[in-house]
């Protein structure tokens, strides 16, 4: 026959279950211990149970959690990743009061919730004696019990003087719990063990991760062909011998389009012929490049009525003055590789068909803007 | 509408007594024979015809958030400047919704108002689903949601960490501290009435069940002591958590340089809003579930009277809300703020602004009148009113103050699509259809609280104590 673990008997209300508790307790009969359906006010003193340390582990650990958001937000922004932003510098503590307000709340609620149950009342624990009582019915319902549990080689003779103090004290439905056979396996303390080693292996896994991320140097897993054996722009080279990854071109390299004009002054240029036919195609791409590059001076219509240039103080020549009509296509052209007066070269931002193109749409303006009764027909 | 109640102790005179939370005579065992057999029962025709609606507006939703990710955030109206808008309302407004859950929960508890344990239990069930639904929208939002852990920081082969400076991620560790804490709370107040259920059914499917989640909870003395002390410290950190959440949701406006938005009225104008609009979501739900599950002696009228004076008091801090805003407009003297300001009440969505002043101040006054404080048609109409109304104020606070800021060239009228509206809808069907499996599974209402507190229920010499 299994050993004994407790004698428990029934009240019918709280009042009765307090006035109870004395009279068993003065018979010194073994531990004590009250279940009830709801907190009943008062009974912890009359049991003489101590008050709950629940609060001073919450307070530590709602200060470690606030301590804990601190370092990690600190090390991260100032140590680890230094990054500033919003002009802030990179140690901001204020701006991680927020995340240290919420991890300390985490902290504290998991530390009240969780170390209420596992760790001070050591559930789960499905195989205890009084979960198997028919009591139990009443005692989560609305009847309140009282168990006089037997101590260490108590003996026979316990039960029955148990029973009787129970008796004497008012209550019924007394039962008699037996031990459990064997201790169920999933207890508080497995949990709890189960738990830390999970923990402690996240933890380990962790710092193994981080420290194989930050000293073992790993290819990103997707480069998008940017990792390339090349010498890419104003990268450095062992190879050449002024250190350089980018070659000057050979001496005398012409860019496509950009052969050098071969005159030095307009006159000079002034025999040039236009090599371009007049096509509408051609004006139109004269008409294009004029108005990014000449409008903006000379005017759309070439009258030197400019939309911008009045900022600057300058005087752009108006392209309808007769001296102007008078120019010969290769001045004009020479005018725009050369530059003239306050108006730089465009040989760059033009090549050479481009430049000629404008030609052939300036002369098409001066004849628009002169136009002849003739040129009607 | 029900039969007078018997306040005690019976001695005083009417106003000195304090208010009766019960009607007629309540065991605990009465208690659990009402609240627990539900549970065990096979729900009535119309819980199905209920749930059968909320889960096919619900999936509406789910399938028009599918939508999104297969056409990107282009399915929705946002566009510039208008970056932010029907999914930060909605997250906004649903974080709000939670409030009011933890308010019940813990701030009345901490201030023992003893009222509050015959509701605490369905209101704290409805801020877990409203932060359920909250958390939906900033994923979303995000734009690619298979990617959203990146607001997380830990170590990763991208050699990049988030940003510590930026309230967006405040409102990441704000949230989900949130929902875990609420959650927390909800199983800790759940685990002795799962024991009850435990002990009650002889079923051999929800036996075991209901024996695993109490976790072999048996009511030791030993126990409780540790219990009720976790529980006032929880309500304690709850208070200050719920203090936060919505500050730090208000900051991701605060913070920002947008007119309208840089002010430091926001935290507390947030808190106060989202209580508001919380109470009058769980005055609506509480006021069917009181109707279908015939709780009328648990619930009696004076619960719906009180909430309905809380959200008559919000009604009125939130007026006052209004008002500084208005008056900050005017006396900063800044002509940009008085240009948003303006456009609340007469621009284009000006009627969004008077709709919110109309649902959120005007039509609340009416809980003045006794008899709408005790009356379903008024509730109800003041509550629906205050749910739209609040979901207009983060409109009107979103949508305006984004529509037109300091560059006139990049102003723009923000339209919904269909999308949006639907995924709106979808939110409300899945809080609904959350809260009615809730209402059928676990114990409405928290048995434990409440036998402890019936007349009689604690010993006579302990009175001391109260």
């Amino acid at each position: 026959m299994n050993e004994t673990f407790a004698v428990l008997g029934l009240f019918d209300s709280a009042d009765a279950l307090m006035e109870a508790v004395p009279k068993v307790k003065a018979r010194h009969l073994g531990r004590l211990e009250a279940y009830t359906p709801y907190p009943v006010h008062g009974l912890d003193r009359a049991l003489e149970q101590r008050r709950s340390p629940l609060a001073g582990m919450v307070m530590v650990m709602g200060v470690l959690g606030a301590l804990t958001a601190l370092l990690f937000q600190y090390w991260i922004s100032a140590v680890d990743y230094p990054i500033i932003t919003g002009g802030k510098a990179p140690s901001s503590w204020q701006a991680f009061v927020p995340i240290m307000f919420e991890v300390m709340v985490l902290f504290a609620t998991f530390t009240a919730g969780l170390g209420m149950l596992l760790l001070l009342n050591r559930l789960p624990t499905f195989g205890h004696p009084v979960l198997q009582a028919k009591a139990i019915r009443g005692i989560t319902r609305d009847r309140f019990a009282l168990a006089v549990e037997a101590e260490e080689g108590a003996g026979d003779g316990f039960a029955p003087v148990a029973r009787a103090a129970l008796e004497a004290a008012g209550a019924r439905d007394i039962e008699l719990l037996p031990a459990p056979a064997r201790g169920p396996w999933l207890t508080a303390g497995f949990i709890q063990k189960s738990l830390a080693g999970i923990a402690v292996a996240c933890l380990v896994s962790g710092l193994v991760m981080y420290g194989a991320v930050k000293l073992i140097p790993v290819l990103p897993p997707m480069s998008h062909m940017e990792d390339q054996p090349r010498l890419d722009p104003q990268a450095q080279s062992t190879f050449f011998k002024d250190g350089r990854g980018m070659r000057m071109p050979v001496a005398g390299t012409v860019a496509r389009g950009f052969m050098p004009p071969g005159f030095a002054s307009e006159d000079e240029a002034a025999r040039l012929v236009n090599p371009l036919p007049r096509t509408p195609a051609v004006l139109a791409k004269g008409r294009a490049e004029y108005q990014i590059r000449c409008a903006v001076c000379h005017g759309a219509l070439g009258n030197g009525i400019p939309t911008l240039s009045a900022a600057y103080g300058a005087k752009p020549a108006n392209l309808q003055a007769p001296n102007f009509q008078a120019y010969s296509d290769g001045r004009i052209y020479g005018a725009i590789v050369l530059g003239k007066n306050a108006m730089p070269s465009y040989a760059a931002d033009l090549p050479e068909d481009a430049r000629w193109a404008v030609v052939h749409y300036v002369r098409a303006l001066q004849r628009a803007q002169n136009a002849k009764d003739e040129d009607l027909k | 509408m029900n039969p007078e109640p018997t306040s005690f102790p019976a001695g005083l005179p009417e106003v000195l007594r304090a208010p009766a939370l019960t009607v007629g005579k309540v065991t605990p065992g009465s208690v659990d024979d009402q609240v627990l057999r539900f549970p065990g029962q096979a729900p009535p025709f119309k819980w199905y015809v209920a749930v059968a609606c909320t889960s096919a507006v619900a999936a509406l939703g789910m399938a028009l958030i599918g939508y999104t990710f297969y056409r990107g955030i282009g399915a929705w109206g946002n566009t510039s400047p208008v970056f932010w808008a029907f999914d930060i309302i909605n997250f906004v407004f649903w974080v709000g919704i939670g409030h009011a859950g933890t308010l019940i929960s813990a701030i009345l508890f901490l201030l023992r108002k003893r009222w509050r344990n015959a509701i605490a239990r369905f209101a704290e069930a409805m801020t877990i689903f409203a932060v359920m639904c909250a958390g939906i929208f900033p994923l979303i939002h995000v734009g690619r949601p298979w990617v959203a852990f990146w607001l997380l920081p830990y170590p990763n082969q991208r050699g990049l960490w988030t940003n510590f400076r930026s309230p967006l991620l405040w409102d990441v560790f704000a949230v989900s501290t949130y929902f875990s804490v609420s959650l927390m709370f909800w199983y800790l107040g759940l685990i002795p009435d799962l024991a009850s259920l435990r002990d009650r059914t002889e079923s051999r499917i929800r036996k075991p069940i209901y024996a695993i989640l109490s976790l072999g909870w048996r009511g030791a003395a030993n126990h409780w002591r540790h219990y009720e002390k976790a529980y006032i410290l929880l309500a304690g950190l709850a208070t200050g958590l719920v203090l936060s959440v919505h500050s730090v949701v208000s900051f991701d406006f605060a913070t920002s340089i947008v007119p309208g938005w840089h002010m430091t009225i926001f935290p507390p104008y947030f808190v106060v809003g989202a209580v508001f609009a919380g109470f009058a979501m769980v005055l609506v739900v509480l006021i069917v579930v009181r109707e279908a599950m015939d709780l009328h002696n648990l619930i009696t009228d004076f619960h719906l009277e009180v909430m309905c004076k809380v959200i008559l008091g919000m009604s009125c801090l939130m007026g006052y809300a209004y008002v500084i805003e208005g008056f900050t407009a005017w006396y900063s003297m800044n002509s940009f703020l008085h240009h948003v300001f303006m456009n609340y009440i007469t621009g284009t969505y000006g009627w969004a602004g008077w709709l919110t002043i109309t649902c959120n101040v005007l039509l609340p006054q009416l809980l003045w009148f006794r008899k709408c404080r005790r009356s379903y048609p008024w509730m109800l109409l003041v509550a629906a009113a205050v749910t739209v109304g609040m979901w207009f104020e983060r409109f009107v606070i979103i949508v305006i103050s984004l529509h037109q800021d300091y560059l006139p060239s990049a102003w723009r009228i923000y339209k919904p699509t269909l999308t949006d509206y639907g995924i709106l809808l979808g939110s409300f069907g899945i809080f609904f259809t959350l809260v009615l499996l809730f209402a059928r599974v676990l114990p409405v209402i928290a048995t434990s609280e409440m036998k402890a507190d019936l007349p009689g229920a604690q010993p006579r010499h302990g009175a001391d104590h109260e």
